[in-house]
């Protein structure tokens, strides 16, 4: 009797999960298929011309042989390389630091709860501020100036293509590097203290230890955020856009792959079909790079550890 | 022996001291920025253009004058990114939660194939389905509305995901079996049990949902673009953006400071779920 009246219930799980597949299918799985076929088209923001016709792969060649999309590829890497990699070594420094047994520091929550506020604020209102900052008579400005006599003149440097990328690549660090750390934190915080408490017996120090043990334990986390990182960091879009403006000036200089989309879809060029071509090969080409990460980076004795974890669950 | 522990005392006192000096420049070089911008917000363009200061002025109700006379309206934009965050993360939590119960307490056929499929989904970077997107709206004449903004929230993956593994830690069948004696409706059985168990995780998921739909900038950039009235207040600031050079910057920052404070209100309140949070969805992975 008992069974019966379970069985029966479990159409309630169609029922409960109908809004979300209806929703899903409707309103994210239809439009990633619309993308796709619309970059096979020539369809443009005009009347009458929003669905388009095929043209096959046109957008594609066009693509590979236009300057400025080779231009925004090359950026974005540059742009995702130099902050990422600072970010990560910061970010060891800082976890080390944090999941010392050794040295016990206190704060931590307080400097970690710090150091992620920067990813909660608004991408507008950061540009926007370090924007007014580094204008030509703004604080940065008055205080190299003027407070501590530095430079001799004041510096316009939203004027030059290296400073406003080292200006972007500052922001992208400066919020992402403590989700980095957090996240390293609860990794290293993961392993067994007794391969620390038997490497100290043989006499081994901390560096040698975070080096044998911290480093190549952590090498799983670590894979995990460089690949969130990476495909988050080539859409980067917000901050370049609202820094340096739609073009990414001066120069262009920091134009990423998806400011070159949203170029081609605004007006005056409307392009709807090229800029889902555009899209489709950001999608394709982070998702290759991010397989081919995991191949390089996962060890063999990765497949051990999942036994492992099969065996026990 | 006693100088050997000595000099070891020492030098663990000078590891300890660098450690907090590096501690301290980071907090400086996060908190700084936002420190600057709060107290310029609350002095007039005179003073800020005379120097740096540490301490506020008192122009703080100008500048908010001032800021409408430029015609950048923050209200409304503070009214549409309201709506448009409050309602979708309610969705998000909801409908997640719903859909994360129903993998949870029910059996039925495709389930696993279904996850498998959703889990793959969460993949998928937003920037494939924009285009799509947006024409797609265009179609339907839901551009410069709500709606697109608003609906597509009530299928959330990664937060589906998130929940799935939290009920699987603290649901007792035993207690919906016995709900289910007591004659309460299944649906009633998720309102009663299945949400007040999860509220805490519900919590977590709802700030990074809201935080998320607060700062938006690319999708009401592609879907809002035409209908100034429905400008939510990144559209808004990177208005007012353009005025950076030319006019009141007291009023600027004010208006920058407007759209940072409740997000540090929250924060300053909750940043203990929400730091935990950050670990929570990373490590599982």
């Amino acid at each position: 009797m008992k069974k019966k009246n379970s069985i029966s219930k479990d159409y309630y799980g169609y029922i409960f999960i109908a809004p979300f597949i209806i929703i899903f299918i409707t309103f994210i799985l239809f439009p990633i298929f619309n993308t796709l076929y619309l970059s096979f088209t020539d369809a443009r923001i005009r009347p009458g011309s929003w669905r388009g016709d095929f043209v096959g792969f046109d957008n594609f060649t066009s693509l590979l042989g236009d300057h400025m999309f080779h231009m925004a590829v090359s950026n974005t890497w540059m742009l995702w390389l130099f902050n990422f990699i600072p970010q990560m070594i910061l970010a060891l420094v800082l976890a080390a630091m944090f999941a010392s047994t050794t040295y016990k520091l206190k704060g931590a929550n307080i400097f970690k709860a710090v150091y992620y506020l920067p990813n909660l604020l608004m991408p507008v209102t950061i540009a926007a501020l370090f924007n007014t900052f580094l204008s030509l008579h703004g604080p940065l400005n008055q205080i190299l100036v003027g407070m501590l006599g530095i430079m001799p003149e004041a510096r316009n440097f939203g004027a030059f293509a290296l400073d406003t990328r080292i200006v972007v690549i500052f922001l992208q660090t400066w919020m992402w590097f403590g989700q980095t750390a957090i996240v390293l934190v609860a990794g290293m915080t993961s392993i067994s203290p007794a391969l620390y408490e038997s490497a100290m017996i043989d006499g081994a120090n901390q560096v040698k230890m975070f080096f044998r043990i911290t480093l190549p334990l952590l090498k799983p986390v670590m894979l995990f955020v460089m690949v969130t990182s990476l495909v988050g960091g080539l859409q980067m879009f917000d901050i370049p856009h609202l820094y340096a403006g739609q073009f990414g000036n001066p120069d262009n200089s920091v134009l990423t792959v998806n400011m070159f989309m949203n170029l081609r879809r605004s007006f005056p060029s409307a392009l709807l079909g090229y800029s889902g071509a555009i899209s489709v090969l950001l999608f394709l080409m982070s998702s290759v790079v991010a397989l081919v990460l995991f191949r390089i980076f996962r060890e063999p004795d990765d497949a051990k550890v999942k036994k492992v974890r099969r065996v026990n669950s | 022996m006693t100088q050997n522990a000595n000099s070891y005392l020492i030098k663990r006192w000078i590891i300890k001291a660098l450690c907090y000096l590096f501690f301290i420049v980071l907090f400086v070089i996060c908190i700084g920025p936002v420190y600057m911008l709060l107290i310029n917000a609350t002095r007039n363009t005179v003073q800020i253009h005379g120097g740096p200061s540490l301490l506020p002025g008192t122009s703080f109700f100008e500048n908010w004058r001032s800021l409408s006379a430029l015609g950048i309206d923050v209200w409304l934009g503070i009214r549409n990114s309201s709506i448009v965050a409050f309602s979708s993360t309610f969705l998000t939590v909801y409908f997640s939660l719903l859909t994360a119960y129903a993998v949870v307490v029910y059996n039925f056929r495709f389930k696993k194939a279904l996850f498998v499929f959703v889990l793959a989904m969460t993949m998928i970077p937003a920037n494939l389905y924009l285009i799509g997107f947006f024409q797609y709206m265009h179609t339907l004449g839901l551009l410069n509305t709500f709606i697109p903004l608003i609906v597509p929230a009530i299928a959330a993956p990664a937060t589906v995901f998130f929940f799935k593994q939290y009920l699987e830690g603290s649901l007792s069948m035993d207690l919906i079996q016995a709900a289910r004696i007591d004659g309460a409706s299944e649906f009633g059985i998720f309102n009663r049990i299945g949400l007040p168990l999860a509220a805490p995780g519900a919590f977590t998921m709802g700030i990074f949902s809201f935080v998320t739909a607060w700062n938006s900038f690319m999708g009401p950039l592609f879907l809002l673009g035409g209908n100034q009235d429905l400008h939510t207040l990144p559209l808004i600031m990177m208005r007012m953006q353009g005025d950076t050079y030319q006019r009141d910057l007291g009023a600027i920052y004010f208006g920058m400071a407007i759209t940072l404070i409740p997000i540090i209100i929250v924060y300053a309140i909750f940043s203990k779920y929400i730091v935990s949070g950050i670990a929570l969805g990373a490590v599982k992975e």
